[in-house]
């Protein structure tokens, strides 16, 4: 049973369906077993959520609160103390270079990925698909083994505890991914509108700047994203390239988990370190969420 | 997808004739980027894993400078001749399996609810899914950790409460390995629904709504349009979702390894990324962790053929 | 008191077999640079020292950088690595010369793999400058290769018993004489809440104390090759001693090591009993053992527990063996090394010897950290924990100065075997199985 294709205006008016997920056209009246999915869902979404609320409801107590049998559910009388503790000169030093790291990266991963995924959804040429293969097949290998070849070749560069260094790392460990999501959301896009801009008079590239490119801006998002997220998250590589006084933010708090000889640890710091790490990515996210939910509406995740 | 009009393919159209000279390298100019930071970043040392899989590379080499022995497959024999690497396979084959099809049937229900409730509250269960996803991967561990503690987590706590139910001081983590592996697995799960459900939302909303009342003008209920209208539209979507959910559960390797910093260290609690960190480096013997990655690779494609061959396949149309 | 430092001299003696000359391998030379010192080389020499974990004060390691300043003129720059990432990072930095640590403390049970590896620079022309004989003989061998020293002790620790004084009062029982007596007491103490002994199931650093008292160990030397003796019939003893014990004794779950003992055998901050009679943990531990008394913040920021001792709830004793010694323990501590491709290897010999001064072994030793120096074995005191430490490090011993120990540890596989037997396990098969594995990686 084959289903009426999408037209291809459906395409453009995707990205103006802003917030998450509005469909134009479905309004589901308010019928009773709708109020009580509505609920349902509310009530999961809390659920979901529980881990978050419990990070930060953790990290405004004290350490005597948290090693007491009975867990505290809400953090009255709780203080921002932890905090104070966490945020030193490591801190910013950190932050500083996690958000340089991935800035770069993922800016250089975009711009690579997106011209190579261009290449592949637009174009027939010898060697394409064992350049397709071999994005796949790179993103199947388990990366434990290879830090050391990694170490040595940014030793033999100069490149260690360096930042450039790592954003050099982490652009070709994120590429892959990106190429493979990108292909999608470019094939997604018919080349047939870029003809008929060019019918009119424009140039190719004309064409593709201005009618293409604004569609695939969500996919572009949403990509950024998933990028951003595996930069953000990292720690087996920048533990080795990294040193101790040029941290990314997960080293720096992977420091304070790990059980020290002379010191208990501490979770109440933990879980402040925690949240600081997490409250970047989160304001990121809700900044581009309307974005990128429509990016994937625009039918992104194809094969 | 095909569009309306009559071209099937999106990928026929040849370049305009812009100069037929340029039609030939403007592809690969478009590639380079992508190919050099690759073959930099990840050319050099994947060569390097190949090359020392067939080496006897340990801590003489490494440490000492002497050169590495070639051993044509002896590194590989070992592999395959050991029981533990077996087990942890098997292992690693079976969470992955298991936390894969757990994580796309939730992801595609709470897609489903997404569309099937109102605005307000499918934008609090968007919003908390998000920020489960957004949670950095330490942070998310270490919370997830403290709730299963056996002393003061919070899941202990309550469980506890239901009366019959004695959970005081129940060990989750350090306990039998298959609690071990639940407690892994609800944790990975947790952190890649969103993902999924996001992605066949979107999917979901492509199917027009002319579609849904005609059917439901059919008299088809709920159950008929999920098997018949919404499931093969999302075919695609979910064959996706669930190959990168298969490749990234079966090379998970941060949850595990922090789970097991907070108790139990042997064998029986490893999955193929911990053992092959063990084994290669935590034991010095690069070599054989090589080989062992590259019996993972073997292992990942095989699990994914069905997808790569109807990849390779479509291409050719 | 001299009687106390001549048995420590011997404490090599009785150690000898254990920590014989680890064989193959031929370390990697050291590029030219002189077999003494060479302070006029090393002046303005600027040099890295990476220290594991925290065992080093602060006082100590502003008290390096000084000295390093005055000796040479140079900067000294202290990097701490966490015990569990230590081993990654050295493997991957030490045999980089651009950004080798010029000087690295390196755990006792590692000091024998990285050491026939050839990681670390010939120390035999320092060696009798920087204290020759009086150097602590058993760190000393895990560091030697073929006569020759390439990691010389830095400190060494011990484990010794704490015990809750009241609880023990209460049951009407006293410090134990012997090892059998000491297991029966425990056993006498546990209850559900409450451990008699509490001890990990994969906390073989403690739980190894056993098979030591019964005359077992972990291998052997075999002529020229390194062979696991978990199958040894006096190793099983132990074994099996540990195993009952942890059934009897312990509450504590077989999957857990040994990080943070104490938290068991204080009261927690509202005054509740503490979930263990008796624990066993290294000489440091005794600063976090006490009454509550507040938190404190420190000078970085974080808060910590400032616990008092009270003699009256708490005492320590060494673990007594069956023979009227102390029993057998692992020591604590750890060596220190230059690395092989260090290009400063002038200014990390000043290093060590400002390390090795007399000064510096009397700090040590005022911290708590038993100095590599036996001649300073003064300086740790004569407090009750003092004479805890020194006793029980008398007959302590070391993991084998095999060349492929560091990556049996490195694969838990003892934590594996432990756990397993704690589990209530066959011993004898289990013993043969990873006699097995052991034996395939321990030869390097």
């Amino acid at each position: 049973m084959s289903v009426t294709a999408l037209p291809p205006t459906a395409v453009a008016d995707a990205p103006k369906a802003q917030a998450a997920g509005r469909s134009p056209r479905t309004r589901p009246r308010l019928r009773p077993t709708t109020v009580l999915w509505n609920v349902f869902a509310v009530v999961l979404g809390i659920v979901w959520l529980f881990p978050v609320y419990w990070m930060v409801n953790s990290s405004m107590l004290s350490p005597s609160t948290l090693e007491a049998a009975t867990p505290t559910f809400v953090p009255f009388g709780g203080s921002f103390a932890n905090f104070a503790a966490v945020i030193d000169g490591r801190f910013w030093s950190a932050l500083g270079v996690s958000v340089t790291v991935t800035l770069i990266a993922v800016f250089c991963c975009l711009l690579f990925a997106f011209l190579a995924s261009i290449a592949i959804s637009r174009f027939r040429f010898r060697g394409r698909k064992s350049f397709i293969l071999a994005v796949l097949l790179i993103q199947m290998l388990p990366a434990e083994g290879l830090f050391i070849a990694q170490y040595k070749m940014m030793s033999e560069l100069g490149l260690l505890s360096n930042v450039i260094g790592l954003s050099i790392l982490y652009t070709a460990a994120v590429v892959p991914f990106t190429v493979w999501m990108l292909r999608g959301f470019v094939a997604g896009v018919p080349a047939e509108l870029e003809e008929a801009a060019m019918v009119d008079g424009l140039s190719r590239t004309q064409a593709f700047m201005r009618i293409t490119l604004p569609l695939l801006a969500p996919g572009l998002v949403a990509a950024g994203v998933f990028a951003f997220l595996q930069c953000w998250n990292e720690f087996t590589v920048a533990l080795v390239i990294m040193s101790a006084d040029n941290q990314t933010l997960p080293l720096w708090l992977r420091g304070f988990v790990q059980a020290s000889q002379t010191r208990a640890i501490d979770w109440g710091q933990v879980m402040a370190a925690s949240t600081i790490v997490a409250i970047p990515v989160i304001i990121f996210f809700l900044i581009v969420q309307g974005r990128m939910t429509s990016g994937l509406v625009s039918g992104a995740v194809k094969g | 997808m095909a569009t309306a009009t009559t071209t099937p393919s999106r990928r026929s159209q040849a370049p305009r004739d812009d100069g037929t000279r340029k039609r030939s390298f403007v592809p690969y100019a478009l590639l380079l980027p992508a190919v050099i930071i690759l073959l930099f970043g990840m050319g050099y040392p994947v060569i390097w894993q190949f090359y020392i899989s067939f080496h006897k590379y340990g801590a003489l080499q490494q440490l000492g400078g002497k050169p590495p022995e070639f051993v044509w497959f002896d590194n590989f024999v070992a592999v395959a001749t050991n029981p533990e690497f077996w087990a942890v396979a098997i292992r690693s084959v079976l969470f992955c399996v298991i936390t894969a099809a757990v994580t796309v049937a939730v992801g595609i229900l709470l897609a489903l609810l997404m569309k099937k409730v109102s605005a307000a509250a499918r934008l609090v269960l968007q919003i908390s899914l998000l920020l489960a996803w957004a949670m950095p991967v330490v942070a998310a561990m270490t919370v997830w950790i403290w709730l299963f503690d056996r002393r003061r987590g919070v899941v202990n706590y309550l469980l506890d409460k239901i009366p019959g139910v004695d959970m005081n001081q129940y060990n989750w983590i350090g306990g039998a390995p298959i609690v071990f592996f639940a407690v892994a697995s609800i944790i990975v799960v947790w952190m890649s629904v969103p993902f999924v459900a996001f992605s066949v939302y979107a999917g979901l909303t492509q199917v027009s709504d002319e579609v849904i009342e005609a059917t439901e003008l059919d008299g088809a209920g709920g159950g008929q349009r999920l098997r018949y209208i919404y499931l093969p539209m999302l075919r695609p979507v979910i064959a996706i979702v669930l190959l990168l959910n298969l490749i990234w559960d079966l090379r998970v390797f941060a949850q595990i390894t922090m789970l097991q910093d907070a108790g139990p260290q042997s064998t029986e609690y490893d999955l193929l990324g911990t053992y092959i960190y063990k084994l290669g480096v935590g034991g010095l013997n690069f070599g054989q962790g090589a080989a062992m990655s590259i019996f993972v690779l073997a292992l990942t494609i095989a699990l994914s053929w069905f997808y790569v061959r109807s990849l390779l396949k479509e291409d050719e149309a | 008191m001299n009687k106390k430092l001549g048995a420590l001299a011997l404490l090599g003696a009785s150690a000898i077999v254990l920590a014989g000359c680890s064989g193959g391998g031929t370390p990697a030379s050291t590029d030219g640079a002189t077999a003494g010192f060479d302070p006029a080389a090393a002046k303005d020499q600027n040099i890295t020292l990476w220290l594991m974990g925290g065992d080093t004060p602060d006082a100590l390691r502003d008290y390096l950088k000084t000295e390093y300043k005055a000796a040479t003129g140079g900067t000294l720059t202290i990097e701490e690595q966490s015990w569990g990432d230590a081993l990654t990072k050295l493997t991957a930095q030490l045999p980089d010369s651009k950004n080798t640590p010029d000087v690295t403390e390196i755990g006792n049970t590692w000091s024998p793999t990285f050491t026939t590896a050839g990681a670390f620079a010939d120390l035999s022309g320092i060696y009798k400058d920087l204290g020759g004989s009086d150097l602590l003989d058993s760190f000393v061998k895990v560091g030697e290769v073929d006569g020759k020293q390439y990691a010389l002790p830095y400190y060494f620790g011990s484990r010794y018993i704490t015990y809750r004084k009241d609880i023990w009062d209460k049951a009407g029982l006293s410090v134990p004489k012997t090892l059998d007596e000491f297991n029966a007491d425990v056993a006498k103490l546990k209850t559900p809440e409450q451990s008699g002994f509490y001890i990990g199931g994969q906390d073989w650093r403690n739980g190894i104390s056993w098979v030591f008292a019964n005359g077992g160990d972990l291998a052997k030397k075999d002529g020229d090759k390194w062979v696991s003796t978990l199958s040894d019939e006096k190793t099983v003893e132990g074994l099996e001693q540990f195993q009952t014990l942890f059934k009897d004794a312990s509450n504590a779950p077989v999957t857990e090591n040994d990080s943070t003992p104490w938290v068991n055998i204080n009261n927690d901050k509202s005054g509740a009993a503490p979930t263990a009679a008796t624990i066993i943990a290294p000489g440091w531990a005794h600063w976090s053992i006490g009454d509550f008394k507040e938190e404190k913040k420190k000078d970085d920021g974080t808060t910590t527990e400032v616990r008092e001792w009270n003699d009256a709830t708490f005492g320590v004793f060494p673990l007594p063996g069956n023979d009227g010694k102390p029993a057998p323990v692992f020591a604590g501590g750890s060596n220190i090394a230059i690395s092989a491709k260090s290009t400063k290897q002038a200014g990390a010999k000043e290093l060590l010897r400002i390390m090795f001064s007399g000064e510096y072994q009397d700090m040590l030793g005022k911290n708590g950290l038993g100095p590599a120096n036996t001649k300073h074995v003064d300086s740790l005191g004569d407090d009750i924990f003092a004479k805890a430490l020194i006793d029980s490090a008398l007959n302590s011993k070391l993991t084998p100065a095999a060349p492929g120990w560091a990556a049996v540890e490195g694969q838990k596989i003892l934590e594996e075997f432990f756990g397993k037997v704690a589990a209530g396990g066959d011993i004898a098969s289990l013993a043969k199985e990873y006699d097995t594995k052991i034996n395939a990686i321990i030869n390097g």
